[in-house]
């Protein structure tokens, strides 16, 4: 329906369009005056709602630039593994980053950040095809307020159930 | 003038030029190409003046790198063919008429002012108001190609861009190149990375994160068409479309490695091209599309390196800076983004520098602040970046055979990555 009416009101200002300026030139090239699409994919995504990590996971944190699990977050690992055994089902492991990396460079840091909880968890008896990796780079921070405190809760992996 | 004066004057001007160089990239004109440019007035014959119209003439006359424009807005009559004689020291002026009364219509007549000759003359109308830009800049267009100046095509092309709203959210919009025409194509989700599908940019590609892994849609901005074209677990990014948008190169992570692919999107074949244990991600068409320009942690810091598409051979194609970790590539030419400084806590800066498959010198073309996302013209003859400096964030552009550079204010968001 909705196709249906953006097909007819483009058509239609096409037609308009044409009727009221037959004398001088359009655009042309890549510009035209037909009108360009607006979607709205508002009922994806979960409102910012789970920007840490959920269903009893912990979320496991890094240091600046890097993506080897620090000795620090181990008793993360081991609490996030015990809930996997527990909990059942598929788990998403979401790598962070904070804002100061560059756009798909920082993608696959969140990625390899990511990648090292889900080893890490492997190794703790926790099966490789029950975890699926994505990287949200900077996307979701969960603090913008712009302190030291607030970069390091950024660079981080977050862990829930698939749903 | 005695010789002595001569000489001192001209080492003078050699020292002017000298600071600019290494000054803020907004003065990276350099003096000898000011001779070069044609002298502009702009005139400005509409029923009500018009200022907004006047700076986007005056900031294409610039960025075309073929013109030396007057920056007083000048107001007259657009009918009369009298050449006002305070503008004779100007080689040519352009007269322009807009008002944006149902749409916009757009008269320009180009003079040569010398004999007061009509070079060129057209009308152009658009039944939008907000597409405005788009109008002045094909006038400006067509003014370079009458006058038989290399083409500026790219100054009519859309920018598509993606912004962050709140946290795994996002929007992606459209631009001219000036920032002053903006509409959101897609909003809400997050759908990030665009990149033209088409030269003629009638569709892009974008990632979504809507569902469980990352998938790439390819949007036909007209109709709205929207087909899947590929997903991966971990990351999936369309970073470079070939020439004929036949085949395009991506990021992904079947087993959680970023690495660089090809999909040749009329069979569906995907070609591996990197294999590395680390990240490989940003490739870029080079070398007439024989090899692939990347970004690639090998050295254990993000740098830029190269390899032909069917062959092994990995070579580093930037010997400087310890974090450089965005590129683009046009045939032989690479642009990179390098952080200049290592702060775990902000305030870092970026530099865009220029530099060759086939060369290990490197130009820097911006000085100062946070410059990133460099990315060419369609002809390869400008730069796109972003830069962020005292918290505000700007569209930057430089020309690199005439040195001109401009900047435009962008507000809203945080963009997260451009095309044009």
């Amino acid at each position: 329906m909705n196709k249906t009416l953006l097909t007819l009101s483009t058509m239609t200002l096409l037609l308009l369009g044409g009727c009221g300026q037959p004398a001088p030139g359009g655009i042309g090239g890549n510009i035209s005056d037909a009108d360009t699409v607006s979607i709205d994919e508002g009922r994806y995504g979960n409102n910012g709602a789970y920007n840490s990590s959920s269903d009893g996971f912990q979320s496991v944190y890094f240091d600046f630039d890097d993506y080897t699990v620090p000795s620090s977050q181990e008793g993360a690992i081991a609490k996030d593994a015990a809930n996997a055994q527990r909990v059942g089902g598929k788990i998403k492991v979401e790598g962070n980053c904070d804002e100061f990396g560059t756009d798909e460079y920082n993608y696959a840091l969140g990625l390899k950040r990511a990648k090292a909880v889900k080893d890490s968890l492997v190794m703790q008896g926790v099966p490789a095809s029950r975890m699926v990796l994505v990287s949200y780079g900077e996307s979701n921070p969960a603090c913008t307020a712009q302190t030291d405190a607030c970069y390091a809760q950024n660079r981080r992996v977050d862990l829930r159930l698939v749903k | 003038m005695p010789f002595w004066k001569g000489l001192l004057l001209r080492f003078l001007l050699l020292f002017l030029v000298t600071l600019n160089l290494f000054a803020v990239d907004a003065t990276l004109t350099i003096e000898k190409d000011v001779e070069q440019r044609a002298k502009i007035a702009v005139e400005d014959g509409s029923p009500l003046p018009n200022e907004r119209a006047f700076n986007i003439f005056l900031s294409d006359l610039k960025i075309s790198g073929h013109f030396l424009a007057d920056d007083t807005h000048r107001q007259g009559d657009f009918a009369t063919t009298v050449i006002d004689p305070a503008l004779k020291s100007k080689e040519y002026l352009l007269k322009y008429s807009i008002s944006q009364i149902q749409g916009t219509k757009l008269s320009v007549k180009l003079f040569k002012t010398s004999d007061g000759t009509m070079l060129f003359k057209k009308s152009y109308a658009i039944g939008s108001s907000a597409k405005m830009p788009f109008l002045i800049h094909k006038a400006v267009y067509d003014i370079n190609a009458a006058l038989k100046f290399p083409s500026i095509e790219w100054i009519n092309r859309y920018v598509v861009f993606s912004r962050y709203t709140t946290p795994k959210h996002s929007e992606i919009v459209l631009a001219d190149y000036t920032f002053t025409y903006q509409k959101t194509i897609i909003r809400g989700g997050l759908n990030l990375f665009p990149k033209w599908a088409d030269s003629r940019q009638r569709s892009f590609y974008y990632t979504s994160f809507n569902g469980v892994v990352p998938t790439l849609y390819r949007l036909n901005i007209y109709s709205g068409a929207k087909s899947r074209v590929a997903s991966s677990e971990g990351m999936m990014v369309c970073s470079d479309v070939s020439r004929d948008g036949k085949k395009i190169l991506l990021t992904m992570a079947p087993q959680g490695q970023p690495d660089i692919y090809e999909l040749n999107l009329a069979t569906g074949a995907k070609t591996r091209v990197t294999h590395f244990n680390g990240i490989d991600v940003g490739g870029k068409y080079a070398e007439g599309e024989s090899s692939v320009v990347f970004v690639s942690n090998r050295l254990g810091y993000a740098n830029i390196f190269k390899k032909p598409i069917h062959g092994s051979a990995v070579s580093q194609v930037v010997y400087r800076g310890r974090n450089n970790n965005a590129c683009d590539a046009f045939n032989n030419k690479v642009v990179y983004a390098s952080r200049e400084s290592s702060s775990a806590f902000g305030n870092n800066t970026f530099n865009i520098y220029l530099t060759a498959t086939d060369d290990t010198a490197s130009r820097p073309l911006t000085t100062t602040g946070s410059n990133q996302f460099p990315t060419f013209s369609s002809d390869g003859s400008v730069v796109l970046y972003l830069k962020q400096l005292g918290g505000s964030t700007s569209a930057g552009y430089i020309n690199l055979y005439s040195k001109q550079s401009q900047l435009f204010p962008i507000n809203g968001n945080k963009i997260q990555a451009i095309d044009w």
